[in-house]
């Protein structure tokens, strides 16, 4: 039984979202019509067999690349519908959505704590307010120890850490996590989904978890499972981490 | 906002700096050639500016006496001292030729003058200058010799009176300064079996050794062995009169081709080392399109081991000329460190080259901004490669 929804604006709606590969005999179908809502504070599993289509759905959510029909709207604002798009997407992904990989992917050249705050310094934000940010974060993260060191001097779980932070410095309404815990051990794996779900508390901010991972699937209230290019939305144990 | 292009190259800066090294020492080696032809033109010009001339008179239609041999009657000057304008002549003459020192041959370039007149050596500095008729020598300090060393020029030994310095050919050879009567013999000089020869081909033609006239075959042998001529007249300008109008003025009425020093300079410049100007020329465009090829590769190479840092940069929402930027400043700084290091190494090891190498500020300052043009452009390639690289690819599948 799926739990009622919060009787609030959605921080993410799509609505019968299809992605085409190609076009004529060898056209691709790798989503065929997604349904989903998310709503702020919340963190959803996304889980689904290789080639279901998560990646897919996971990119046009990060308006890295542009469903062929349907329509997503980001709090309130309508992002895609059917043909029309919004137009500056970069903009959109620097402010309004966060992304954490199963990689953690931060910048090799910066510290941590510039890692972080590089986003909100694209935003246009003061160098010294948007290191104060980085800093803030790091600590709701517990890495601000680490504020000062170098990505190759951070272990893989604060690199992760830094990441999230990173993904929180422009207080995003949304954050795609694309398989966060993959490379870490069931007690780091745990540790990160914990702070995932006090971050989406905490900022109000809905998280979409892509994930494999048996171990944390069972702390989320609600999935989506993705098979052939459809979502079925199935109620999740929610269990406390 | 960051500079990420300095927090890159910070992360790995010892790379990024042996690479700048490897750079400058090619752009040290495009100075040094760039050098070499402002050696090359510095030579052509350092003698003609040195013996304060102010014409050259030369052999008729000729570009005498340094692009083109040239021939003059050693007298000539005194027809030009009575030309109005005319302050001083004096007869020179030169030949480049192999002497010998302590057993060794040198190349030089022998200048022989009227001591006292124009064609000396602009100064010495050392010894004194030649004060007698034969058998003295002023040496470029190039050389090697010193004062009171003795050289062979042909038959003669000369003793080394003076030094003075930045005295050498077109080619860059050293010069030897002589009395004129000793160049004029080092230059018509015929070894003993030629005149030998000569005097027997004259003695048994019928149309010089006449029966009964025995003074007209002397008087050919003593022509034929004697030398009255010289390959240019310096003519110094009275004061108040222009050079143009007496080169022209001595042109028009002596059946002679005169320059002004500045037709000179053009004539060295444009006829005489137009051909390696234009070898050197090439060859500095090669360098700097290799140059420019291996900035590119550099560069080119360095973004592309950031495909996924710059894939995030787009992914998170950074500008297309931030990342822009950063590549190109990464060029432009290899291109300063490498010039800084090309200048440094090029003033080490001008000084070895055996020839005159000029190492001119302007071309340095040109060079310097060629160098960042060539970097601006060879970033365009890693520019384009970046920009086109897809922020999805930050993302797994």
């Amino acid at each position: 039984m799926v739990d009622p929804m919060p009787p609030q604006r959605p921080a993410i709606l799509i609505e019968n979202l299809t992605k085409r590969y190609g076009s004529g005999p060898t056209a691709v179908d790798a989503l065929k019509g997604v349904d989903m809502q998310i709503f702020p504070g919340e963190v959803v599993g996304l889980i689904g067999p290789s080639g279901s289509g998560k990646t897919t759905l996971l990119k046009c959510l990060g308006a890295v690349i542009e469903p062929t029909s349907g329509r997503f709207t980001l709090a309130g604002d309508v992002i895609y519908d059917n043909a029309w798009k919004r137009k500056d997407l970069r903009a959109l992904r620097r402010d309004r959505i966060g992304f954490v990989f199963q990689a953690p992917y931060l910048i090799p050249f910066l510290n941590a704590t510039d890692n972080v705050a590089l986003l909100p310094m694209l935003a246009g934000v003061d160098n010294a307010v948007a290191r104060k940010t980085a800093v803030d974060m790091l600590t709701a993260l517990d890495v601000q120890h680490r504020a000062h060191a170098r990505v190759s001097e951070l272990s893989g779980g604060e690199q992760q850490r830094v990441a999230i932070a990173r993904a929180l410095a422009n207080k995003p309404p949304i954050i795609l996590a694309d398989e966060p815990t993959a490379p870490l051990d069931s007690e780091r794996a745990l540790g990160v989904v914990r702070i995932l779900h006090r971050l989406a508390h905490e900022f109000q901010t809905a998280i979409i978890v892509v994930t494999h991972d048996e171990k944390i699937i069972p702390t989320f209230k609600r999935i989506y499972q993705i098979r052939d290019g459809r979502t079925y939305e199935e109620a999740g144990e929610g269990r406390e981490v | 906002m960051i500079n990420l292009a300095g927090r890159d190259v910070g992360n790995h800066l010892g790379r990024y700096v042996l690479t700048g090294v490897g750079l400058g020492l090619l752009i040290g080696v495009t100075l040094t050639m760039a050098g070499v032809y402002r050696g090359m033109v510095d030579d052509a010009k350092v003698l003609l500016r040195a013996v304060h001339a102010d014409v050259w008179v030369v052999q008729q239609d000729t570009l005498g006496p340094f692009a083109e041999p040239s021939s003059l009657q050693d007298d000539v000057y005194r027809s030009l001292l009575g030309l109005p304008g005319v302050a001083e002549a004096g007869n020179v003459a030169y030949l480049t030729m192999q002497v010998k020192h302590d057993g060794k041959d040198m190349r030089v370039m022998i200048a022989g003058y009227t001591p006292g007149s124009l064609g000396g050596p602009a100064f010495l500095v050392a010894g004194r200058p030649i004060a007698q008729s034969h058998y003295e020598a002023v040496a470029d300090v190039k050389t090697g010799l010193a004062v009171g060393d003795r050289i062979r020029i042909r038959r003669h030994e000369f003793a080394v009176v003076g030094l003075t310095r930045r005295m050498v050919s077109s080619g860059g050879d050293p010069m030897v300064f002589i009395p004129l009567k000793d160049a004029q013999e080092a230059q018509f000089l015929k070894d003993n079996e030629s005149i030998v020869n000569d005097r027997q081909r004259l003695a048994v033609n019928p149309a010089v050794n006449r029966p009964g006239q025995p003074g007209v075959l002397q008087a050919v042998e003593a022509i034929q062995t004697a030398s009255h001529r010289v390959n240019a007249v310096l003519v110094r300008v009275r004061e108040g009169f222009d050079a143009r109008q007496v080169a022209d003025h001595i042109q028009r009425w002596k059946h002679l081709t005169a320059y002004t020093t500045s037709d000179m300079e053009d004539v060295l410049v444009a006829k005489l080392i137009a051909t390696a100007a234009k070898q050197i020329a090439l060859f500095l465009v090669i360098l700097a399109i290799v140059s420019a090829a291996i900035v590119a590769f550099i560069i080119y190479t360095m973004t592309m081991g950031k495909i996924k840092e710059i894939a995030v940069l787009k992914l998170i929402g950074t500008r297309d000329r931030t990342i822009a930027a950063m590549i190109l400043q990464e060029a432009l700084g290899l291109g300063v460190i490498g010039f800084f290091v090309g200048k440094f190494a090029a003033t080490l090891w001008v000084p070895v080259f055996p020839k005159h190498v000029l190492l001119e500020t302007t071309d340095a300052v040109a060079a310097f901004a060629i160098t960042l043009v060539i970097c601006s452009l060879a970033s365009v390639l890693a520019i384009r490669a970046a920009l086109n690289i897809d922020p999805a690819e930050a993302i797994s599948g």
